[in-house]
């Protein structure tokens, strides 16, 4: 089912739905032993509601810090972060987020981590484990619904945390290095597994990843960061319909033109 | 490099710097509970709430010891008690050393004592407080005896371990360079093994102490359990706590100088 | 040499000494006080297990290490898990409770006697005390040593102080709180011994022994020393296995 070609039809990101992301000068440091170090340097960036938009960069504390001031684990920063005109500052179920370490809790079962999400919903009983199912099918989990994360491999942990994130139907869903862990093979087949989730969900998503083809296969939009400190440095745009071909000329040529760009000074 | 992000402070750099004042009250504040718990004693033993029987001050207790240290009793008493933990840990821990290499190197003597050894190492030692009393009496025999038992089994257990976990690469290298037995386990085994022989030493003379303490509340003529128990007989309870205190104190500095002999011997460790 | 040969190796020795004990107890009257033939240990046995003595004896010694350590533990986890949680608490207990674990159990005996009489409720609260003390320090570490990446999925999932509690940092702390739990149940079992020994009214192992020393039989005491040894090897194994089954999710280590 996995590997069942997909519908090919562009898709334009919904301007009504919610989950439209506004980035205003941000600035944040980071204290190392009392020293102020400059992580990020006036960020401006707009992100349209449904839209994918992957960054890519050297590597550094950037790309990171710049999610997580998204999704609220850090709250000190200076500029604007509005999600559909809304200040952020803390952590909220509207904004999930998949780390590079799937990060599943241990002692868990597969169910019992994707139905932590929905703790503090006001779900009863029935309603959460339906959620749970449609969520573990969603991601092909079925079968493992109580095995522990030391019986997965890494591929299928990674996709049980990509459940417990979307689970809560957040307005924007962030990935850091999402499937940076992984062995090759794995990769191509989530990063084929998350377009379709993506086009299924058309929640907003945010990529971090050093993978150039990655985020050319998956982004409407590539933004190309530089380090030390963090800035926006470049934009592509990739105007393919998706689902997306991997061997696409255009995809080539945009490849070449940010590997260009990354390697450059 | 999430990892790291979560461990990074982000206050504000004005946040971090601690005026004098509080740095030294910081310090102080490890004090704060004894010193409180110490006045808070002396202010309910002067309201006389409690009969002398069961709560004397701070200051009774002070005088108390004061009383015994100078008429000699808590340093003969002492004594005793010292001296038997000594002979007992010099004849328990040296035994136990011996049997733990063979154990550790000889195939069979593991095989013979081995299973023997792993079941009355499991008998607690103050279990056979009553027996020891029954085969050797109530005197020196049986206290020292005890004080063998209790480090005898921690230290062989301890060394056979420590043997036991040097790395094979250490035995090629020796036999590579054709070492003589005795230099083997001179100069390579026991190095290697020494940081788990101390450290079973250490356990092993804590818990020896323990044990002699308790013997000698139990059946004694002498020394600092006998004491404490006289003092519980007489409804001393300033006795009893000068001989609480002295053990504890006896008991941390051992196993204190043990630590710092540990810190000494292996500088080479880098734990 | 075949597996049977080679693990019965183990048996030669305890064979051996057996043999020669029951030799010694023939040799005279002076020594049959000391080391009584296994048959008489054989009638003590029936004998105590007839009058009931014996069940009584294990199952007071058991039942007071079980409820000394479940309170002890307990409060051990509380006490722990606050001390690693709050410095407040860690700076006002820490100093005390240093102190106070220099000092043997079995030397404080003496002075909770003299406080508490030398009732049930003293054994109890000894054997508490003695497992509370090992189980503090394991509980610290490991609630201080919880994933801080497991803790920042909590945040991130908007779960509750009390959730973050029960569903990530108390199973996080949950190894070392077993491994906690082993050492307290035998320092519990040593000091529920011990107490008996010492005080000497009530039911009891200890107090079986301290009954039969005095009245110089031998062939008790010997039983008494067995069933400690068996049963805290016994309550070990137990213990063991439910700290398997609660840490299923580890994995082969």
């Amino acid at each position: 089912m996995m590997n069942a070609p997909l519908k090919q039809s562009p898709i334009a990101p919904a301007a009504a739905l919610p989950g439209a992301l506004d980035i205003r000068n941000l600035s944040k440091d980071y204290l190392i032993d009392g020293l102020p170090l400059p992580v990020l340097e006036n960020i401006n960036l707009h992100v349209q509601a449904g839209e994918f938009v992957s960054i890519v960069g050297a590597s550094g504390c950037g790309k990171s810090s710049l999610l997580r001031l998204i999704v609220g684990l850090e709250a000190q920063y200076k500029g604007d972060i509005l999600l559909d005109g809304e200040r952020i500052d803390a952590t909220s179920l509207e904004r999930g987020i998949v780390f590079q370490d799937h990060r599943l809790f241990p002692w868990k079962t597969v169910s019992e981590n994707i139905a932590m999400a929905l703790s503090n919903l006001p779900l009863d009983k029935a309603d959460k484990a339906r959620r749970v199912t449609e969520h573990i099918q969603l991601v092909n989990l079925q079968g493992f619904e109580n095995a522990y994360p030391h019986q997965l491999s890494g591929g299928m942990a990674q996709r049980a945390a990509i459940a417990r994130a979307l689970i809560t139907q957040p307005k924007i869903l962030l990935l850091d290095e999402p499937f940076g862990a992984l062995d090759a093979l794995t990769r191509v087949r989530l990063q084929h597994e998350l377009q379709r989730l993506w086009i299924q969900q058309r929640s907003t998503m945010i990529m971090v990843t050093h993978d150039v083809e990655e985020a050319l296969y998956l982004g409407d939009r590539v933004i190309v960061m530089d380090a030390r400190p963090g800035r926006i440095k470049h934009q592509v745009t990739v105007d393919l319909p998706h689902p997306r071909n991997r061997s696409h000329p255009r995809l080539h040529a945009l490849k070449d033109e940010l590997l260009a760009e990354l390697v450059s000074h | 490099m999430t990892q790291s992000l979560a461990d990074i402070d982000t206050r504000p750099a004005s946040q971090l710097r601690k005026p004098v004042w509080l740095a030294l009250v910081d310090r102080g504040s490890w004090l704060l509970s004894p010193v409180l718990v110490l006045v808070l004693w002396a202010l309910v033993a002067s309201r006389g709430t409690f009969s002398p029987q069961l709560l004397v001050s701070p200051g009774d207790v002070a005088r108390a010891f004061d009383d015994l240290w100078h008429s000699g009793e808590l340093l003969e008493n002492l004594r005793f008690s010292l001296s038997r933990l000594g002979i007992g840990f010099a004849l328990g821990a040296s035994s136990g050393v011996l049997f733990g290499v063979a154990l550790a190197l000889s195939r069979t003597v593991e095989a013979y004592f081995g299973p023997l050894f792993q079941t009355l190492r499991q008998i607690p030692t103050i279990a056979l407080i009553p027996m020891f009393i029954l085969l050797f009496g109530v005197e020196e025999t049986f206290k020292v005896l005890i004080v063998t038992k209790a480090v005898f089994f921690p230290v062989a257990l301890a060394t056979s371990e420590g043997i036991k976990g040097v790395p094979n690469r250490y035995f090629d290298v020796a036999r590579v360079y054709r070492l003589p037995l005795r230099s083997l386990i001179k100069d390579v085994v026991f190095p290697a093994a020494a940081p788990t022989i101390v450290t079973g030493l250490r356990v092993a003379l804590t818990r020896a102490w323990m044990v002699l303490v308790a013997s000698e509340l139990l059946a004694a003529d002498s020394g600092l359990g006998q004491m404490i128990e006289m003092g519980r007989q007489m409804m001393r309870i300033d006795v009893v706590m000068v001989g609480v205190i002295v053990i504890g104190a006896i008991g941390f500095a051992l196993d204190y100088g043990l630590r710092l002999l540990e810190k000494r011997l292996f500088r080479w460790q880098n734990t | 040499m075949n597996a049977f040969v080679r693990r019965s190796r183990g048996l030669v020795l305890p064979i051996l000494l057996i043999a020669a004990w029951e030799y010694t107890s023939r040799q005279g009257a002076a020594q049959a006080y000391a080391f009584v033939p296994l048959s008489s240990i054989a009638q003590g046995f029936s004998q105590l297990l007839a009058s009931g003595e014996l069940l009584t004896s294990i199952v007071a010694s058991l039942q007071r290490t079980c409820s000394g350590l479940l309170i002890g533990a307990l409060a051990g986890i509380v006490v722990g898990a606050a001390m690693s949680v709050s410095t407040l608490v860690e700076r006002a207990l820490s100093p005390l409770y240093h102190t106070l674990r220099q000092v043997p159990i079995l030397g404080l005996i003496p002075l909770i006697a003299l406080w508490f009489g030398s009732g049930e409720g003293a054994k109890v609260l000894i054997v508490s005390l003695a497992a509370f003390f090992p189980m503090v320090l394991n509980a610290r570490e490991g609630f201080s040593h919880v994933d801080k990446r497991h803790l920042e999925v909590a945040t991130v999932l908007e779960l509750t102080s009390w959730q973050r509690l029960i569903h990530v940092q108390l199973p996080a702390a949950m190894p070392a709180i077993i491994t906690g739990l082993l050492h307290a149940l035998a320092f519990a079992w040593v000091s529920s011994v011990g107490s008996e020994l010492f005080l000497s009214s009530g039911n009891g192992l200890g107090n079986m022994m301290m009954n039969a020393e005095t009245g110089s039989r031998m062939d008790v005491v010997v039983i008494g020393v067995l069933c400690i040894g068996l049963l805290g090897y016994g309550m070990n194994l137990l213990f063991s296995r439910l700290g398997q089954y609660l840490l299923r999710w580890r994995g082969s280590r």
